[in-house]
């Protein structure tokens, strides 16, 4: 559905990312548990463990300074507000001045920033490790997905997440320029190292020598980890919902409810689809080591500049 | 087909060829860059089809016949047959960095689409991006062959530049006589076969790889 969207509609949207977030990588889960032969968790699980940490209480290390209580509330924070950027059910430019793709990139580098900043302050080995892992990794992913970002965008003459989902429109690949392909290959590329999963990092090991981002949460507990969790899941569907927007076409033209509904179902398919894709390049890589990982981001890289090459030349 | 469309479809599969061009300068494995060079013939094969589709020239369709048997499953075969007969390492021994590979390879795409657009009005004679798409998996495949060791990586290399060679014959011409195409495909088949036999008998006798063979011995 194309048109302004109201504040209301906004906040909606934002507050549903942030409740589906943690289902998605239920989701993931499960799937990667089935493909391994395994019953694994339910889907709520995610659910189950922010309950549980959310009514422990935090323990922090002696040498934390005072800022450190408030890096898991400014992370989610960050994150969260990224999420009223990406585009739900509606597409087209919101009725305010909201921000753009570049925004909802900036606010992810801002909490990784912090997250960073959070681990090096509680003065832990580990954390120091992760983060200065991260802060390898990140300069070769954001540029590039800032890259792809503009692929598409140099073809909308916008840097609105909505208008750019709107220009999209309803028909599907037909619609792809060979531009898109390019890009479409960079982001599949990225979505593993941005969402923290094989081949980059791996979410769900605690071994030294292995970890990226869940080395930087050693420190946290309780109510602080809870927060930092939840905004990992929120970064997650964020991320989705990006490549969605930026390459997936829209569902329906419409303001009514019957619109609303396709656009959430459609959106629900679309993240559906990353999701099993996220999967199933975990469950049948292993993860690679440190010094290959920018081999593997240079992929992306040469990709997104294809892309922009194809579009401008 | 209506021209239009046509020039979409060849965009598209010069996107995606340049896409498995990367995949094989970036592939860690040998037996990964088989894949993609098997990939990339198949979008060949598939771009002579839409192209016989759209011209008529039955030719094309002979093309693309031979193509996607030659090219996207027997060579393909052959060097995956080498790879398990030779015991080799799996792993791609590149001269310089494979970041820096990547690196040359941006700046041939980027040169390659600047020269074409150089061209002006001519490139609007020809089919879309197929020229610059053409000139770039070309010099890329050179490129595969000149920063790998192993004479099996830079056969992988010989196949990527033929097929760029023969992706812009066939979108520019649209169709070259089928005499010379197939002069073309039997060159590369004969080439295929003469560095197999090559590898695995200097493989055999003297247990040496092509980067060894740099010096010349009284």
């Amino acid at each position: 559905m194309t048109g302004e969207s109201p504040l209301g509609l906004v906040l909606l949207e934002m507050a549903v990312l942030v409740v589906l977030g943690p289902l998605v990588t239920g989701i993931i889960q499960k799937l990667k548990a089935r493909l391994q032969c395994r019953q694994g968790a339910a889907v709520l699980q995610p659910y189950r463990d922010l309950a549980k940490l959310f009514r422990k209480g935090t323990v922090q290390a002696d040498t934390a300074s005072g800022f450190f209580w408030w890096i898991p509330v400014l992370v989610l924070a960050a994150t969260v507000a990224a999420g009223a950027l990406v585009p739900v059910v509606r597409t087209g430019p919101s009725a305010f001045p909201l921000g753009d793709a570049l925004m909802l990139l900036g606010l992810l580098a801002l909490a990784r920033f912090l997250t960073a900043i959070g681990a090096l302050d509680a003065g832990g080995a580990f954390g120091g490790m992760g983060a200065s892992r991260e802060m390898t990794i990140a300069p070769l992913v954001e540029p590039v997905l800032m890259m792809v970002v503009f692929s598409t965008a140099v073809a909308a003459g916008t840097t609105e997440l909505g208008a750019l989902a709107a220009q999209r429109g309803t028909s599907w690949i037909l619609d792809w320029h060979a531009a898109d392909f390019l890009g479409f290959a960079a982001m599949l590329v990225l979505l593993p190292s941005e969402t923290g999963r094989i081949p980059v990092d791996n979410p769900d090991t605690h071994l030294e020598l292995t970890m990226l981002h869940e080395g930087m949460l050693l420190e946290h507990s309780g109510p602080g980890l809870g927060c930092m969790a939840l905004a990992s899941h929120t970064r997650q569907i964020v991320t989705l919902g990006l490549v969605s927007a930026l390459f997936f076409p829209v569902a329906a033209d419409g303001a009514d409810a019957t619109g609303l509904l396709l656009g959430a179902g459609a959106f629900a398919a679309k993240i559906l689809v990353l999701a099993t894709y996220l999967a199933l390049v975990e469950s049948s890589y292993a993860k690679l080591r440190l010094f290959r990982v920018p081999q593997y981001l240079a992929i992306g890289f040469v990709c997104a500049l294809t892309a922009l090459a194809l579009r401008i030349l | 087909m209506s021209a239009e469309s046509v020039y979409t479809i060849v965009d598209d599969l010069g996107a995606l060829l340049l896409f498995t061009m990367i995949l094989i300068l970036a592939a860690g494995q040998i037996y990964r860059a088989i894949y993609a060079v098997a990939a990339q013939s198949l979008l060949i094969a598939i771009a002579g089809g839409v192209l016989a589709t759209a011209t008529g020239n039955v030719d094309l369709w002979v093309i693309a016949g031979v193509t996607l048997g030659v090219k996207a499953i027997a060579l393909p075969w052959v060097l995956l047959w080498v790879v398990r007969r030779m015991n080799v390492r799996r792993e791609v021994e590149p001269v310089i960095p494979v970041a820096a590979t990547l690196t040359l390879a941006v700046m041939v795409v980027v040169m390659s689409f600047h020269v074409s657009a150089s061209l002006g009005s001519v490139r609007h004679a020809i089919t879309g991006n197929a020229l610059p798409v053409g000139i770039a998996l070309t010099l890329l495949g050179v490129l595969v062959m000149a920063t790998r060791k192993t004479a099996l990586h830079q056969m992988v290399g010989l196949f990527a530049s033929e097929n760029g060679i023969f992706f812009t014959a066939m979108a520019v011409t649209q169709g070259m006589p089928l005499i010379i195409e197939i002069g073309v495909i039997l060159d590369v088949i004969l080439a295929a076969l003469v560095m197999a036999i090559m590898v695995l008998r200097v493989r055999s006798t003297v247990d040496a790889d092509i980067a060894s063979l740099d010096r010349l011995r009284g």
